[in-house]
């Protein structure tokens, strides 16, 4: 027995295995990312989702009423992953696909100890941020001024609140795969804690 | 140098001209339009049609209209305007210039 969802796509209604609707919602979410930069994204992507829902009506029968994970896999393999729609020919997909890196300083709010601003000079510098607490301390032990400058520096740096921000702040040119990459980092610490 | 790649960019070029060719002779509608270049072989996954369509439709080659259909929602029918009949004549031309030129190159 399967926990089955109701999902609307391209005006049908679908009943959808719980695994097949993480599976289609996850490449869904790859191909807005990918369109993200187009004009009209928006109707390339119900264009999409209507041409999805069209193929999934073709393997529904009266024996079938529900849509599994080889569906979502099979109308995958139709439609094309963002990488295969950008055809650039296999290997080198994966440089020609990330915009251009943004580097930019941020307070990284992941591994603060007063307002990250140590933590995200340590990210964007990649040295330990514990380096440059000592350095801070020092400053502030000799007159005052370290001080200061954490004051100016947590007003003028923005906190990395989104995932690609905070690829930016480690340097990383911001893209799908990195973006996948660093979301499943994040999963994966928080299962870790909820096993503990 | 990679072969994959250099087909992969070879069809590229030459997509946006097909599907304009394929709309010149009637409206379509976008799994047609699909159908064609599939068995043409120009195109591998349908996706990189739809950005394609929308981008001309977007530049003013092509319009839309809703048609109803017996089986589900109503279908978008993609058909060339004037300004895209002139845009393909000149690839027309163009196209024609290119193949005489590589052959000149290859039989000479």
């Amino acid at each position: 027995m399967k926990i089955t969802v109701s999902i609307n796509l391209g005006g049908y209604s679908f009943n959808i295995d719980e695994d097949a609707y993480a599976e289609l919602k996850r490449y869904l979410r790859n191909l807005e990312l990918h369109f993200a930069g187009e004009e009209s994204s928006s109707e390339i992507l119900s264009d999409i989702e209507t041409r999805m829902a069209e193929i999934f009506r073709a393997r529904l029968t009266s024996f079938k009423q529900v849509i599994n994970i080889d569906d979502v896999q099979q109308a995958i393999s139709v439609m094309g992953t963002p990488e295969d729609i950008s055809d650039n020919g296999g290997k080198t997909t994966r440089e020609k696909f990330s915009t251009p890196g943004y580097h930019r300083m941020y307070r990284d709010p992941d591994n603060r100890i007063i307002g990250g601003v140590c933590a995200g000079m340590g990210a964007y510098w990649d040295i330990e941020p514990l380096i440059i607490r000592i350095i801070f301390i020092a400053l502030v032990l000799a007159g005052g001024i370290g001080a200061l400058i954490y004051l100016i520096l947590y007003i003028v740096l923005p906190e990395a609140r989104s995932t690609a921000q905070k690829i930016e702040m480690k340097g990383d040119p911001v893209n799908i795969h990195n973006i996948k990459d660093a979301v499943k980092k994040e999963f994966d610490t928080v299962r870790k804690n909820m096993k503990l | 140098m990679d072969l994959e790649n250099t087909k992969a960019q070879m069809r590229k070029g030459i997509l946006e001209y097909c599907i304009l060719s394929v709309l010149s002779r009637n409206s379509c509608y976008a799994s047609d339009i699909i159908k064609e270049l599939k068995e043409a072989e120009v195109i591998v996954v349908e996706g990189t049609l739809y950005p394609l369509l929308t981008r001309q439709k977007n530049a003013g080659l092509l319009s839309y209209r809703w048609e109803e259909s017996q089986q589900g929602p109503p279908r978008k029918y993609y058909e060339l305007t004037d300004s895209g009949r002139n845009y393909l004549a000149d690839l027309d031309n163009s196209w024609q210039e290119l193949v005489e030129s590589v052959n000149r190159i290859r039989t000479s």
